[in-house]
């Protein structure tokens, strides 16, 4: 133990008594590193910026149904339950799923397109409450301002339908509790609970809904089927996967794939991109240091004999300039990431507010750093090992008269 | 007194820019205390006899080698070396040896007092006053804190000399240690050094090739005798008691 506390002290002794020499080290490792990590900074930056873009926009995740299918509950609660989908409810009938709003405060009739949302719903992400009953709305912007309403109106939606040859119409008061964002939908939507969607396509088909007293015929379904769904996979690189999955199961879907493979080919190549450079960058950064310990440990030959000589083993001795490979790994790391950090400072300021981007163009986040680190230390200790051989086959009497 | 070195029969063989030299040691004994002269010119193997008593230079053959450094501490070196123990080596040589090399061979990135105490810490050895009486009686008190570099030819072999001896060693090796110095330093040096590992109780084991400077120390002188073998090829030196 004394040996080896006694190496790390006097390895680093002689790192800081030449420091000439270990700056010149620290300076080549930090000129190979820093651009590495100013390179992966942007290519993390950018494609992060792009694939939040994509995951931003729910519409990017959404798989549409084409057509009309027919899918039961147990359809919708099996994908529901899968880890890779977000978020899943089913739709009734197009003609069926439309509804009459009508407001105090406008003097017009508002044809409406009732869409089921329950919670967790990726277009009504940030609104503090869903409709939980018949009673309650989200109106898409477009439908409240056509009704001049605002959140805690109260709205009269109306549904009509010919039954048994005469016009029927039914009114119902909804509450207006949330109006969704303007990027959700630039149609007149109606988010409401599933119940009323169900209610509205019984309604609209001759049955009666006896919750909400509309009389109609009171045969009872075997079986629900729905015509067509909305499923938002949990992330962009689900989708894929997804869509396979559905097609597979008969479904005929469409999904922004080509878009999310766009980005995710963009990511790698960067990735190969980077790879590369950092490999050619890695394996010459080891050379160069390889090179330099050897060369090092000849010229230090004499004092490792000493240390060999006052009774240092040869294990120990191999450590000499591995310990000073790794001090010149985390020095160096260290210039990296505070010239890294300048750049990305700079990048962000200059070129990123060019671009029109309201996110930053270079990042990295806390484990790139430490990743960097690791591999950087374990870079220096590999090339060390060569330097270390050869201070271990030092003959202490060779070295010894050189002094 | 205690025999504290028996060697008989070593042979140490190198290839010197083509031409073959061989050193033999027939039979040494080194007795505690005694003070021995390795004498010989330029090249006759005194720096070699001296790294293998040291325990850094491997023999090629050796018939017996073993060193008693204190009483009951006997260690067959023959054995270790075939072997190939270098730790139990390397422990004998930090506890029980002092190597004074002819130009110093301070570390020159420790101060003087570190580079003092560097076999002390090697061994865990307490911190005393050590260091500061060794530099004392040495005259490099007022140097302890400077770097090798910032001293003298002299001071720079006092210092080495303090730290071969820092940690109470058994053996004093020294090779050539003024050879590089100014006669009166010279002589002043090894006056200090001679008054200390007598002292000390310690055995001194030095190289020389001023016979002159041997014999006012009145240090005992090993035999040396060299002839050309093998039609010429190969140089032998032979150094015996």
């Amino acid at each position: 133990m004394a040996q080896i506390t006694n190496i790390i002290r006097l390895s680093f002794r002689d790192y800081s008594h030449e420091w000439r020499m270990s700056g010149c080290f620290i300076l080549a490792l930090s000129s190979v590193l820093a651009p590495m990590m100013i390179l992966f900074g942007l290519k993390f930056g950018i494609v992060t910026t792009m694939i939040h873009q994509l995951v931003e926009n729910p519409a990017n995740r959404e798989i549409r149904p084409i057509g009309s299918g027919r899918y039961d509950d147990a359809w919708i609660d099996q994908y529901r339950n899968r880890g890779d989908v977000e978020f899943i409810i089913p739709k009734t009938r197009a003609l069926a799923a439309t509804i009459q709003l009508k407001s105090t405060s406008a003097n017009r009739i508002v044809s409406t397109e009732l869409l089921a949302t329950a919670a967790g719903d990726p277009l009504l992400t940030g609104l503090t409450s869903v409709p939980k009953d018949y009673s309650q709305v989200v109106l898409s912007q477009s439908a409240a301002k056509k009704l001049k309403v605002s959140t805690g109106d109260e709205i009269d939606a109306s549904l009509a339908r010919q039954f048994q040859g005469r016009r029927e119409r039914v009114h119902l008061p909804l509450e207006v509790i949330d109006i969704a964002d303007e990027v959700v939908t630039s149609r007149n939507v109606a988010f409401v609970n599933l119940e009323l969607l169900i209610a509205s396509e019984q309604f609209k088909d001759g049955r009666a809904v006896p919750k909400l007293g509309w009389e109609g015929n009171s045969d009872k379904l075997e079986e629900r089927f729905y015509p067509s769904f909305r499923l938002y996979a949990r992330s962009i690189y689900d989708v894929e996967n997804l869509v396979n999955d559905l097609e597979k199961a008969g479904a005929r879907i469409k999904a922004n794939v080509g878009e999310i493979k766009t980005v995710q080919s963009i990511d790698e190549n960067l990735s190969v991109i980077f790879w590369i450079i950092a490999c050619v960058g890695a394996l010459g950064f080891s050379f160069s240091l390889g090179a330099s310990l050897w060369a090092n440990v000849d010229r230090k030959r004499k004092e490792l004999s000493v240390l060999r000589l006052i009774g240092f083993k040869s294990g120990r001795i191999v450590m000499f300039p591995v310990l000073q490979s790794c001090y010149t790994a985390v020095l160096g790391w260290l210039l990296a990431v505070l010239v890294y950090l300048a750049f990305e400072y700079l990048i962000n300021f200059f070129l990123a507010p060019q671009l029109n981007l309201d996110r930053a163009l270079c990042f990295l986040l806390a484990e790139h750093f430490l990743w960097a680190l690791g591999m950087t230390i374990v870079i220096a200790i590999f090339a060390a090992i060569l330097g270390g051989m050869r201070a271990a086959r030092i003959e202490p009497s060779d070295g010894l008269r050189e002094i | 007194m205690t025999v504290i070195y028996s060697l008989r029969n070593v042979v140490k063989e190198r290839l010197i820019d083509g031409v073959g030299f061989r050193l033999l040691v027939p039979k040494i004994e080194i007795r505690a205390q005694e003070n021995i002269a390795v004498v010989g010119h330029s090249g006759c193997g005194k720096s070699t006899l001296l790294d293998m008593l040291a325990l850094i230079l491997r023999p090629d053959q050796c018939a017996e080698w073993s060193v008693h450094p204190v009483d009951g501490d006997n260690h067959d070196i023959a054995k270790l070396w075939q072997r190939d123990q270098q730790s139990k080596l390397s422990q004998i040589r930090k506890q029980h040896i002092g190597y004074v090399l002819q130009s110093g061979g301070l570390l020159p990135y420790l101060t003087v007092r570190e580079n003092i105490d560097l076999p002390r810490k090697l061994l865990n050895l307490p911190e005393d006053d050590s260091i500061n009486s060794i530099s004392k009686v040495l005259g490099i008190e007022r140097q302890l804190d400077k770097l090798p570099g910032l001293l003298s030819a002299g001071e720079r072999q006092r210092a080495s000399f303090a730290r071969a001896l820092s940690h109470r060693p058994t053996i004093l090796i020294a090779d050539e240690p003024t050879a590089a110095l100014d006669p009166i330093t010279a002589q002043k040096i090894m006056a200090v050094v001679m008054e200390v590992i007598k002292g000390l109780k310690i055995t001194l084991i030095t190289a020389s090739h001023d016979w002159a400077h041997v014999y006012k120390m009145e240090l005992r002188t090993l035999r040396q005798e060299a002839e050309a073998v093998e039609d010429g090829k190969v140089y032998q030196s032979r150094f015996s008691d």
